[in-house]
């Protein structure tokens, strides 16, 4: 029926070509791309005539020229005298900070609460889910607020700081920690953590390694850690310890020297860590109780300790329903540290959507590249989560 | 205990009778054993216990008193709050703009008709005969943000007009939420079809918008429908600031529907599609008929969990300066009639009206997950 | 029927709507409603209450412009705007014109396709610090931390201020006045900046406004007025009158309470403004009792300052520069005949 010579018969002939899905297929598609098309030349011609009534510049030159405003925070080098570019910079990288701290915070506190849930306290349990009920369920807009406006803001001031041996001061103006400076020598110490982090790894592979041949079980845990932190230490000593503290000191109106952590990173890491850490607790929760009660039991019976268990039996099992889940929180942790805008701590959005746009109206490229790192950002963690993924599923042994 | 009976032919049997069991241990019962088991089973718990309850005991007396006890409720002007506490006074006076913004008083009834409609809609499951639910359910459903735009709005009904600047409050946090989501899930069913679509282009285009949508941070988006989407139209074209928020809105949640759909689509077994092929229903009558309404069921938790995300980020218009309820909050903070920083008052009553809305949601989504769960697990 | 259709129509694309650039003065005569861009809220500039009624010395131009053309302020939409959109909202003709706290820079009148229309209150970035703090002069605030009201040019002058003085301060940036003013009291820095203006209202928010002190200096100029489009001169001459006529009111002794009295007994030249003599309305297109109006509804300068920002409100801010031009100040009218 089908070749060629049959078609002829009338009867039973091939299907029209409009009614042939390959052709149907493409014709869709030409038109799907033809609209598309239309639609898209038709919004950039508006926009470029819009633009030209308008007298906005287009192209990226605005880059190079002057900033001339100042910005609360900066990891790099940065004043007034510095260029648009620069601020993107600083931006970029105070995002990726504050994105960092609350996800390594959001995944402990997550961890911790979603965990307490199946603890023998009453009051624990409560206090879990009334966490996780209070938390997921208030917009986050109003909970950076409230940590930066009620809970920061009654902080005592500078002169009344809550102080920590002459070392540590807490103030309304933020935390503030002695600095170490290099001396002589650190190179050394920077070498020692280097091989002793590589060290460590070629042991634990050494270990299981050993495990799976031989059945002895190394106290890979303590030896690593004993590794970690003694290589350094040691050769700290070794050195002379090549550093000094560089203490922070009250001079005229405020703290002068150490390391400064701003409230408004405070009030937005905490906020951040807060909300997420409700959702992540919810993900552990429900990665837990994913594991069929059967598997405890049997664990039970061949004589495993409950420590043993979790760590052997339920943890990994339940990291194959955790992980997912964990991917999306973080990204949504990145996406909205855009809130830092609502409470000027200078993430990009603030920075670089904020003032640089205010200052030279080059909406489109503003936007265009503040979406490009979000985007950057998100797929390196969605990169990173899926390589952890697969090596947790690994766990698995078929 | 043994009782000797004398049975009628004379003869003596001992019966057995158990005696009475004795009451368990009072460790073991009623609330002693309760707090035993749960607050005080062993050292390291005990001392949680107490260290919680020490510090609810020194967290909560405070916060009632400003809450309730030393609260100002009485007056109509800042002068009015004389105590230490809260300043309820100020919400009380602001409650009209809060909920509804500035829309005319005497018009209410059309707000609050909108959002009888709203629950109402939502609500016909429960209502409506079963025989009509599936028909006449998503065609109200979907009939409804325009039903409530030609409600508001007023000039075709022969209403008075109501200029959308008027609109605002938790009422508009309220419509834009639904109306986005409620156009959002069929265009993102679109999207999510698209994905799983034969065609290399129609993929692509498909991934490409799921992508962007919900790679970008909402806030980006916004910036993009109040600074960026005016300068798409042709010159001398404007469009109302909400209906631009109402379309990055709903391709917002279009993007996050997408993705929701896609693991409902991953639940659905072969066989289904087998069997409608097998039944000669065509691509679209298998895609509706068969198909969605499974993957509607199997994601309903995360549609609604995408929901209330969606509806929490509402908040975040005030930064573009859309009179939703916080922003209306921030403007009340501002006027020269209230420079007294009642914003704790404010945020308070804001953050407590979305915790409820929020709360009943997530409970619906739980509800509904655990009556969908007929897995066997614990 | 093909009406209701068309308005069904009108509805459901909800507000795309199509304005015709050249005439907005017909525009707005026809529609008999001012869509006004104004500020989302600054206190005594524009500021809903909790009816919804808009007020403010910004507000007060709007209706101006509206009882001017239509005969009655409260034609008036008011389109409540963030810095970032006003002047795409005024471009694409979403509003016919701007009166939004606006400076009125070079850069703005001549490449944005806008027209200043006047002034309407002569601003300048200033300096509030806590009183205990003892410091007298803004030269001695090396090392402060500086809590800034965002705006669009407030960063860039604290700066060039602080450069040029060659100081240093640490830059904490809030998006609205009320967060500033909890950033101040709280502590987090030492000084505020914003536009002297703001300033006052912020100190009226301190739980102890005694305890706060503006600092004399100014360090920036900040003429604020209305904005219309570029290339519509019909308009642009009726904002620009109406501002005027406000002044000139004042500068004439006129104002709402008096000015039904002097259609009848006062001076040629109040008889003038009133449009009992002289056919100025005609001339600007508008009614010959455009600026009656304007007196009789919104008020003269004066008055419109007193009301929303001066003695008559929370504000209490002094004339100042704002004051007429014979008493010390800079507001001068130019002669309406």
């Amino acid at each position: 029926m089908t070749n060629a010579s049959s078609s002829t018969k009338g009867q039973g002939s091939a299907p029209a070509f409009y009614n042939n899905p390959h052709i149907r297929a493409v014709f869709y598609q030409i038109l799907l791309v033809a609209a598309l098309g239309y639609f898209l030349l038709t919004i950039i011609g508006n926009t470029l005539a819009n633009m030209e009534a308008r007298g906005i510049k287009t192209g990226f030159d605005f880059l190079t020229t002057t900033a001339g405003f100042d910005i609360l925070m900066s990891l790099i080098p940065y004043d007034a005298s510095y260029t648009y570019l620069d601020t993107f910079y600083v931006g970029l990288l105070n995002t990726v900070l504050v994105s960092a701290i609350g996800i390594v915070l959001a995944t402990i506190v997550g961890f911790i609460m979603g965990v307490a849930y199946f603890s023998p306290n009453w009051l624990i349990r409560k206090a879990s889910v009334v966490y996780v009920e209070t938390f997921r369920n208030i917009p986050l807009l109003l909970q950076v607020f409230f940590w930066y406006f009620a809970v920061l803001a009654a902080l005592p001031n500078a002169r009344n700081s809550l102080n920590l041996g002459d070392a540590f001061f807490l103030n309304i103006r933020g935390l503030y920690l002695p600095k170490p400076l290099e001396e002589p020598g650190a190179m050394v110490v920077y070498v020692a953590m280097a091989v002793a982090v590589v060290g460590t790894w070629f042991f634990v592979r050494y270990a299981k390694k050993k495990q799976d041949l031989e059945g002895t079980q190394l106290p890979t845990f303590r030896i690593s850690l004993a590794i970690l932190l003694g290589l350094p230490i040691l050769a700290t000593l070794v050195m002379g310890v090549p550093f000094h503290l560089e203490y922070p000191e009250l001079k005229g109106f405020n703290f002068r020297g150490g390391i400064t952590i701003i409230p408004e990173l405070m009030a937005l890491a905490i906020a951040l860590t807060i909300y997420t850490g409700a959702f992540i607790a919810e993900a552990v929760r429900a990665g837990i109780q994913s594991v069929p009660k059967g598997q405890t039991e049997a664990a039970r019976s061949i004589g495993l300790k409950d420590s043993k268990i979790m760590k052997l039996i339920i943890v990994p099992q339940a990291m194959r329903v955790i992980v997912p889940l964990l991917n999306s929180e973080y990204q949504s942790l990145v996406k909205n540290s855009t809130l830092a805008t609502a409470i000027g701590y200078p993430d990009l959005f603030t920075v670089f959507v904020g003032t640089s746009l205010n200052q030279t109206g080059q909406a489109i490229e503003i936007v265009f590249m503040t979406i490009a790192v979000y985007f950057a950002v998100n797929m390196t963690i969605s990169f990173c989560m899926n390589w952890f993924n697969r090596r947790v599923a690994l766990v698995e042994r078929k | 205990m043994t009782k000797t009976t004398t049975g009628a032919m004379g003869t003596q049997a001992r019966v057995f009778e158990p005696s009475p069991a004795q009451p368990a241990p009072v460790t073991s019962t009623g609330a002693y054993a309760w707090l035993r088991e749960n607050l005080f089973s062993g050292w390291l718990n005990s001392l949680v216990t107490i260290g919680v309850v020490a510090l609810l005991m020194t967290l909560l007396p405070p916060l009632f008193n400003w809450l309730f006890f030393d609260a100002n409720l009485s007056g109509s002007t800042q002068a009015d709050c004389t105590g230490d506490g809260a300043c309820w006074v100020f919400i009380k006076v602001w409650l009209q703009p809060l909920l509804y913004g500035s829309y005319p008083t005497e018009s209410l009834w059309r707000v609050n008709l909108s959002l009888v409609l709203l629950f109402g809609t939502l609500a016909s499951p429960f209502w409506l005969p079963k025989h009509l639910r599936n028909k006449v359910d998503i065609a109200m459903l979907l009939a409804l943000p325009f039903i409530a735009i030609i409600i508001l709005d007023g000039r075709l009904l022969g209403l008075d007009y109501v200029a959308t600047d008027y609109w605002g409050g938790f009422a508009l946090n309220l419509f834009l939420a639904a109306a986005s989501i409620i156009l959002g899930m069929p265009l993102g069913f679109l999207w999510a079809l698209g994905r799983r679509s034969q065609m290399p282009m129609a993929r692509s285009i498909c991934v490409i918008l799921i992508e962007f949508f919900r790679g970008t941070p909402v806030l980006a988006l916004f910036f993009m429908g109040s600074v960026m989407l005016p300068l798409f139209f042709p010159e001398g074209t404007n469009v109302d600031k909400l209906l631009r928020v109402w379309i990055v809105l709903t391709l917002f949640m279009a993007g996050y529907m997408a993705e929701v759909y896609r693991g409902g689509f991953a639940a659905i077994p072969q066989g289904q599609y087998e069997a409608a092929d097998a039944l000669g229903l065509s691509f679209w009558q298998t895609t509706l008929l068969v198909i969605l309404p499974q993957v509607i069921k199997v994601s309903m938790p995360n549609i609604l969990a995408t929901a209330v995300m969606l509806f929490k980020n509402t908040t975040f218009l005030m930064i573009i300066g859309i009179f939703e309820v916080l922003s209306t909050a921030q403007n009340a903070l501002t006027n020269s009639n209230w420079l007294g920083g009642f914003s704790t008052e404010a945020y308070l009553f804001v953050a407590v009206v979305y915790w409820v809305c929020c709360f009943s949601m997530s409970s619906v989504a739980a509800h509904i997950e655990r009556k969908l769960d007929t897995s066997h697990r614990s | 029927m093909l009406k209701k259709l068309t308005t069904a129509a009108a509805v459901l694309s909800m507000g795309i709507a199509a304005s015709a650039q050249a005439g907005t003065l017909d525009d707005v005569k026809e529609r008999g409603m001012l869509s006004c861009g104004v500020s989302t809220g600054l206190a005594g500039f524009s500021q809903k209450d909790e009816k919804g009624n808009w007020s403010g010395m910004d507000v007060d131009v709007c209706k101006a412009v509206a009882a001017a053309v239509l005969g009655d302020a409260n034609k008036v939409q008011y389109k409540p705007l963030t810095a970032k959109e006003r002047f795409t909202a005024l471009q694409s003709g979403e509003v016919d014109m701007l009166s939004r706290n606006t400076t009125w820079t070079l850069t703005r009148d001549a490449s944005l396709g806008l027209n200043f229309a006047g002034v309407n209150y002569y601003d300048g970035q200033g300096f509030m610090v806590s009183k205990n703090l003892g410091v007298k002069s803004a030269l001695e605030l090396d090392g402060a931390a500086v809590c800034i009201h965002a705006g669009t040019t407030t960063e860039l002058n604290l700066a060039d201020y602080f450069r040029a003085n060659g100081m240093k301060y640490t830059a904490i940036t809030f998006d609205t006045s009320d967060q500033t003013r909890a950033g101040f009291e709280s502590g987090r820095c030492d000084v505020l900046t914003s536009d002297q203006s703001q300033l006052y209202a912020i100190r009226i928010g301190l739980k102890n406004p005694s305890n706060a002190v503006v600092l004399p200096e100014v360090i920036s100029k900040e003429p604020l007025g209305p904005v219309v489009r570029q290339g519509d001169d019909a308009w642009f001459n009726v904002v620009k009158w109406s501002l005027t006529a406000m002044i000139e009111a004042e500068y004439l002794g006129l104002d709402s309470s008096n000015a039904d009295k002097m259609v009848k007994t006062g001076s040629p030249e109040q008889q003038r403004l009133l449009g009992v003599e002289g056919d100025s309305g005609e001339k600007l297109g508008i009614g010959q009792k455009w600026a009656y109006n304007i007196v009789k509804q919104v008020g003269s300068y004066g008055e419109s300052f007193e009301r929303n920002v001066g003695k008559g409100s929370p504000l209490q801010i002094s004339r100042g520069q704002n004051a007429q031009w014979n008493k010390g100040g800079l507001m001068y009218s130019n002669p309406i005949r």
